[in-house]
């Protein structure tokens, strides 16, 4: 924008002081807003077209617009103001709340545009809600009497205790807001204590969600991840040289994993996926050559895990980590990536463990094993090919 | 020998899988599919109802409902009822129904909206052999002609309200950095494109059906005064469309209001309740490409005309030429 169009435009503005530009449609509907919090007392706001309002006719409101000093302006807009003030009515638990008017502002660009419905001309009235502060166990309700008549519909917007505000329409012929709780995420706590206790922790360390996605990525949404640490598990009936190949495996993940989403390096997935189901074939059918972990192998396994980190990361970029900090979210997603195998390596170890050392585990258990997983692998493998 | 057998193995496991896979497939799942590869077409009526001369003796019904396809329905406020005959939609999903925008009546007996909407949904759910379907009722942006019938809808079971703050709209969409920021929004199968359009009014979206490739752009580009109170995030919405119908096939843009005639450059009067002479609703990229173009020009407040719209940028309503 030019710096003539900005001024052009500074002119405009001045003349149009706070009242809206010139938005589509049906804009002069009334509007409530009730606003409690830990910071600051209850109070209610209420914007109305007052020139279409018949409380007051176009050319007295004109008149009060004009009007100065304030004492003047305050003599011929006090009594509307008071009619208003009467006929918004507010509710807490039930029991009603006297208002008193704080300030108002009442502006207008001419006689024409208060007399004009498309042209709103909006006044502000502001009143501090009387009576002991609302708490976030309180409810609220906000009614237009019958006796007030204001543009409709008119909005209520509740802010208070509860992160999102919210929101009522109010119509001439629904003139209350019906008993709205002040602290919303309180009140869904039907779900249930623990969906509750869950939100509330989260709200706390909104970080914690990426360990769960980062769990998630392994189960369910991770199965190929699953399948390949299953094959690294029938082969060694060791716990350490299991260990030893995971830690290989996670170590070098972490690595691209990081490198990848801190964008550093960047490889498709349609180059990335197939290799993984390579992977999973490789392992499995090397299962069923070899009777202990090579040392090569843990090489062979790292490398491995730097395509897998490929993979994790093409899914994270896919979720928008949080700009600015996505160290910790980082961490926090690789963290719920191994919890996420242990969990698998648990589980494995609990229904297979029992009976490794069962002279036929390997021919009738590991094996057998590993040539499903080899199946699984090749599957994959010609399907993402072919892709 | 073994190397055989286990190799056998390995292959019979790998078409195992595959064949249960094809099998699968031909389950009948009794789900309603939208592919994104599709660009299911639908079909506009030749002309709107649009209004009467005399809006005491219409006898047209409140609310015009028009099957653009099977599971996309395109509904118009009666013109005689409220001059904006205003454009409302309503994108059906597995499971899923979705209302964007309410009109501007808010009066049940004038405007039947909830009951207009209700109808369908139980045809459609007889149709297409569908039971409990949730309504999300939504909006495009956040200005009264829009919203009047919201009411109507706010004590239905099994109904997600999105809301009518800034807040709650940007809560329910998933927006982190509204408004340049593109989501996808799964409805019950049927994948839409969610951007932020403010412009017009500082909580638009515009919203991108991949199933029948129609481009909702809401009161941000339609046939009309295109009233701006905000050119700078109005030329990047605009040019975060025309990003967006790069990236996306786009078979129409579809939107909310008709205020032009079939003359380029000239409108019907705000407050029309009569347009005899009515140009489609649906527009085309080419218009879309027209107002990219104007941004490089427009540099002033003021009205400027183009042959299907004409833009008001930063014209305050009592300065605007109509009556």
């Amino acid at each position: 924008m030019s710096g003539t169009f900005r001024k052009s435009f500074l002119v405009l503005a001045l003349a149009v002081t706070w009242s809206p530009l010139a938005g589509a449609h049906m804009l002069n509907m009334t509007e409530v807003s009730f606003a409690v919090n830990e910071a600051s007392d209850a109070m209610i706001v209420v914007r109305v077209d007052l020139g279409q309002s018949e409380l007051i006719t176009p050319e007295a409101y004109w008149a009060a617009v004009a009007a100065s000093p304030s004492s003047e302006q305050q003599k011929l807009i006090e009594p509307v103001l008071k009619t208003v003030a009467s006929g918004v009515e507010v509710f807490i638990d039930g029991e009603k709340r006297e208002l008193a008017l704080r300030k108002y502002e009442v502006t207008a660009i001419s006689l024409e545009a208060i007399k004009n419905p498309f042209t709103p001309q909006m006044a502000q009235i502001q009143m501090a809600v009387g009576g002991p502060k609302p708490t976030e166990e309180s409810s609220l309700e906000v009614r237009i009497t019958d006796s007030l008549e204001v543009p409709w519909p008119c909005l209520v917007r509740v802010d208070s205790y509860s992160p999102l505000p919210l929101s009522r329409l109010l119509t001439s012929s629904t003139r209350s807001s019906g008993a709205l709780g002040l602290n919303v995420s309180a009140e869904s706590s039907s779900q249930g204590f623990m969906v509750t206790a869950v939100l509330r922790m989260q709200d706390w360390l909104p970080s914690i969600t990426w360990l769960v996605v980062g769990a998630q990525h392994i189960i369910p949404m991770g199965l190929d991840h699953v399948v390949f640490i299953l094959g690294l598990f029938f082969l060694s009936t060791k716990l350490t040289s299991l260990l030893l190949q995971v830690t290989a495996f996670t170590v070098a993940h972490s690595l691209t994993l990081g490198l990848t989403t801190l964008g550093f390096i960047a490889v498709p997935a349609y180059f990335v996926e197939p290799l993984i189901a390579a992977s999973i074939l490789y392992v499995a059918i090397d299962n069923l050559y070899s009777s202990h972990v090579a040392k090569w192998r843990l090489v062979v396994v790292m490398g491995f895990g730097l395509l897998h980190g490929l993979g994790f990361a093409s899914a994270l970029s896919d979720l928008a980590l949080p700009e600015g900090s996505t160290l910790i979210p980082l961490l926090l997603f690789n963290l719920g990536v191994e919890i996420g195998q242990i969990a698998v390596l648990l589980s494995a170890y609990m229904v297979f463990g029992w009976f490794q050392n069962w002279p036929a585990y390997r021919k009738r258990v590991a094996e057998p094993a590993s040539v499903t997983i080899a199946g699984i692998g090749l599957y994959w493998l010609i399907k993402r090919l072919a892709y | 020998m073994i190397l055989i057998r286990r190799g056998a193995a390995i292959f019979l496991v790998a078409m195992g899988i595959f064949a249960v896979e094809v099998a699968m497939s031909f389950v009948p799942s009794g789900d309603l599919l939208f592919p994104a590869s599709a660009a299911a077409p639908g079909e506009f009526p030749d002309q709107w109802i649009h209004g009467s001369k005399s809006a005491m003796d219409n006898s047209d019904p409140a609310v015009q409902v028009h099957r653009y396809n099977d599971h996309t329905y395109i509904l118009r406020e009666n013109k005689a009822i409220n001059y904006e005959g205003a454009f409302m939609y309503v994108f059906f999903g597995n499971g899923v129904a979705m209302l964007i925008d309410q009109g501007s009546t808010s009066s049940p007996a004038l405007f039947p909206l909830r009951r207009t909407v209700d109808e369908l949904i139980a045809k459609w759910e007889a149709e297409f052999n569908q039971s409990a379907t949730h309504l999300i009722v939504a909006n495009s942006h956040l200005h009264g002609d829009h919203y009047a019938a919201w009411n109507q809808f706010v004590d239905r079971p099994n109904t997600t309200m999105v809301g009518l703050t800034h807040e709650e709209l940007l809560h329910f969409w998933g927006f982190t950095r509204y408004p340049d920021e593109r989501l996808e929004f799964d409805l019950g199968g049927r994948n839409l494109v969610v951007t932020g359009t403010p412009g017009h009014q500082s909580s638009e979206i515009a919203i991108y059906d991949e199933w029948t490739d129609l481009l909702y752009t809401g009161d941000m580009f339609y046939r009309g005064r295109l009233y701006l109170e905000d050119w700078d995030a109005w030329e990047a919405s605009i040019k975060r469309l025309r990003q967006l119908a790069d990236d996306y096939p786009v078979s129409h843009l579809i939107n909310n209001h008709i205020e032009m005639t079939q003359t380029p450059s000239v409108d019907y009067p705000i407050g029309s309740t009569w347009q005899p002479d009515e140009p489609p609703m649906h527009m085309t990229l080419e218009m879309l490409d027209q107002a990219v173009k104007a941004t490089e020009k427009i540099d002033q407040a003021g009205i400027y005309k183009y042959d299907d719209f004409l833009i008001y940028n930063e014209v305050p309503w009592a300065y605007t030429t109509d009556p």
